[in-house]
């Protein structure tokens, strides 16, 4: 579920200590048709097709599967209560003969604890040598990678809107259901959360009286706060039943309300339909025209 | 101060209690009913968890009864409730609601808050009179408790349906007004008596065992889970609960706070289906059901409020522990829309079905001594 986080890190390293990486392909109906029919129905819409993706690897006769247990990626954060027994759950749907690597990834004491963990992670399969080699190479190309999103600002557009939501389904086109390629069909500029620096980031965040734990959501929060100036409207998009989002959105339509910026709340699951995600798009859009034109 | 919180079953017969020590006036809000559900969710977030909009409501009612301040725990994650505490403050400031919100967690950073809460929570009262309210108030919980447990393996004997809830609902009440030790250590034994009396001579059936699990609040909160523990008791089951308050407040809230909260005797039960702590009740929720299916319990109910992250874990790892242990388990999940009769059909088909695979279990072992 962090993959479009770290799909360069995790690449890398597999790859520098020698392991063949297959990545599932892209979402897809199929996938995520796998997902739904064996997870607990309770899950979202994520975890359904993570489990379709592992799934499809099995069938593709991957051996050994890479689901880290990813506690925190910051300071007294976590990612989502979810992602804690993602492994334990995943290890429900998978056949004894596919194993899971699944190294706990915990950095609530201190953002220095990822290297280690990743670096006893390599030791099990390489010398010590060359693990430390592996890492350096891959924690270079994803920061290399980190600020070049960073940078990437959007080309002009007419409207400019901030989208806000967890990656794993903001970079995901199918279970976005394309949000991102309508509103560029749209004529909108797209500012998203992977633009702010984790640093600026973590400082922006203190406006809210009680810092968010979870990251994702505080990454929204901090966004928000950092191109408030700068945008037309506010499209934030989450998997039904996402604890952390619900709050979040509670923040970010209040704090775009004082602002008087527009704000769309989506909230998408396995029976959203592309069609009426476009309509209410276009409405949005529509909307934030006339705005503008007074 | 006139002081309000929120309900988590009978907890608040020790809640008052504290108050008082404390030297504020407790504003108890009536038991959430249908209308403390619907006025909260009116002002939650959606797709918020259900505890979430009864607390919210609690709240508003205690408001409503003239309180000037609320009270409410908060944390630091995973769980949701860490963040309950925030956004019900923000939700009564934008509704003009002028009360004082004082969160009760450990501090972080912002310090004069901290101190300013604390000012509030301990300006009125003094030493003695706080300690004592600690001692009567934790005698209280732990009264509750006994008197809940007791209930609970006396309503599947009991000789007219609802002798044992009534009985339970007085004495609760003459808890509530307790004024020392002495009164609660009297009322315990009263109660165990009057409950032995309730129960018939001969027990007409043989008492299945179930065993509860899941999130605490819809586990405790009678309201919110459609009075559980009753209706399986008056279907002639003991219901074995895994979660307890007096448990919650020292592990979860202490400990916790301080740091100490040991988790390892939890994840050595649970070793082979959950190998960590994913918030809330999850863990628990596995390592208890694993322990009870060791104690061959007849059977297990995992209950749980509609999107709780932690137990959508416990849920998803449930069935295999289920197929392993050969020990069927139940999941319920309650939101503000669950329904009594469907709820009580599925209970209804479980306990039979358990009851069947009883007299089977049963056979076979006779057999087998053949």
């Amino acid at each position: 579920m962090y993959y479009f986080h770290y799909h360069t890190l995790w690449q890398r390293y597999f790859e520098n200590l020698g392991f063949k990486v297959v990545v599932s392909p892209p979402t897809n109906k199929q996938i995520l048709g796998w997902g739904l029919s064996s997870c607990v129905d309770g899950a979202c819409l994520a975890v359904k097709s993570l489990v379709g993706h592992s799934q499809a690897l099995v069938k593709q006769g991957v051996e050994l599967l890479f689901v880290p247990k990813i506690v925190s990626v910051s300071r007294r954060e976590y990612t989502c209560a979810n992602f804690l027994g993602l492994p334990d759950l995943l290890r429900q749907y998978l056949p004894a003969s596919v194993s899971i690597l699944s190294p706990t990834i915990d950095a609530r004491k201190n953002t220095r604890t990822l290297r280690r963990s990743y670096l006893s992670l390599g030791m099990q399969f390489a010398s010590s040598l060359a693990a430390r080699r592996a890492w350096r190479d891959a924690a270079h190309a994803q920061h290399v990678m980190e600020q070049s999103a960073q940078s990437q600002f959007p080309v002009q557009g007419k409207l400019k809107i901030l989208v806000l939501g967890p990656r794993y389904l903001i970079d995901d086109p199918y279970l976005s259901n394309n949000l991102c390629g309508h509103l560029q069909n749209l004529g909108a500029a797209q500012y998203t959360a992977g633009q702010v620096p984790e640093e600026a980031s973590v400082q922006l965040v203190r406006v809210l009286a009680k810092p968010l734990f979870w990251s994702d959501a505080r990454r929204s929060a901090s966004a928000l706060e950092h191109f408030i100036q700068r945008i037309d409207g506010v499209i934030k998009i989450a998997p039904f039943g996402c604890g952390a989002e619900s709050f979040a959105s509670v923040l970010i339509a209040r704090r775009a309300c004082e602002r008087q910026v527009a704000m769309l709340d989506l909230i998408v699951d396995e029976h959203t339909s592309e069609v009426g995600m476009i309509t209410r798009l276009e409405a949005f859009c529509d909307l934030l025209e006339r705005k503008k034109s007074g | 101060m006139k002081v309000t919180f929120p309900h988590l079953g009978n907890a608040y017969i020790a809640i008052e209690a504290l108050l008082q020590g404390l030297g504020h006036e407790p504003i108890t809000p009536p038991l959430s009913t249908k209308r403390t559900i619907e006025w909260g969710s009116r002002y939650s977030p959606e797709d918020i968890c259900l505890p979430f909009k009864t607390i919210l409501g609690n709240m508003l009612e205690g408001i409503e009864l003239g309180a000037d301040s609320v009270y409410m725990l908060g944390g630091w994650g995973p769980c949701r409730l860490g963040y309950y505490a925030e956004i019900q403050r923000i939700i009564l400031h934008d509704l003009g609601k002028k009360v004082k919100f004082v969160t009760l967690e450990v501090p972080r950073g912002n310090w004069r808050m901290a101190r300013e809460r604390l000012r509030h929570i301990f300006g009125p009262t003094r030493t003695r009179h706080f300690l004592r309210g600690c001692q009567l108030s934790w005698a209280k919980l732990r009264a509750v408790e006994q008197l809940e447990q007791r209930s609970l393996q006396a309503r599947p004997l009991e000789k007219d349906h609802g002798s044992t809830s009534r009985l339970l609902e007085t004495q609760l009440q003459k808890l509530r007004m307790a004024q020392n030790m002495k009164t609660i250590s009297r009322i315990k034994a009263e109660t165990d008596e009057a409950l032995q009396d309730l129960a018939a001579a001969t027990a007409s059936h043989a008492v299945l065992r179930v065993g509860l699990v899941g999130e605490i609040y819809t586990v405790v909160e009678s309201f919110v889970n459609l009075r559980l523990e009753e209706r399986l008791g008056r279907l002639g089951v003991e219901v074995i609960r895994t979660i307890s308050l007096t448990e919650w407040v020292e592990e979860h809230i202490f400990k916790n706070a301080l740091g100490l909260y040991n988790q390892y005797e939890l994840l050595r039960s649970s070793r082979g289906y959950l190998h960590s702590f994913v918030g809330g009740h999850g863990l628990e929720s596995i390592a208890r059901s694993v322990e009870m299916a060791n104690a061959e319990l007849d059977g297990i109910i995992h209950i749980f409020p509609l999107s709780c992250m932690p137990e959508i874990i416990a849920q998803g790892i449930l069935p295999q522990l289920s197929a392993d242990k050969k020990v069927p388990i139940l999941s319920l999940v309650v939101d503000e829309h669950a329904g009594e009769t469907g709820f009580q059909t599925r209970l209804e088909a479980f306990v039979d079905l358990l009851q069947r695979r009883c007299t089977y279990v049963r056979k076979e072992k006779s057999l087998s001594r053949c």
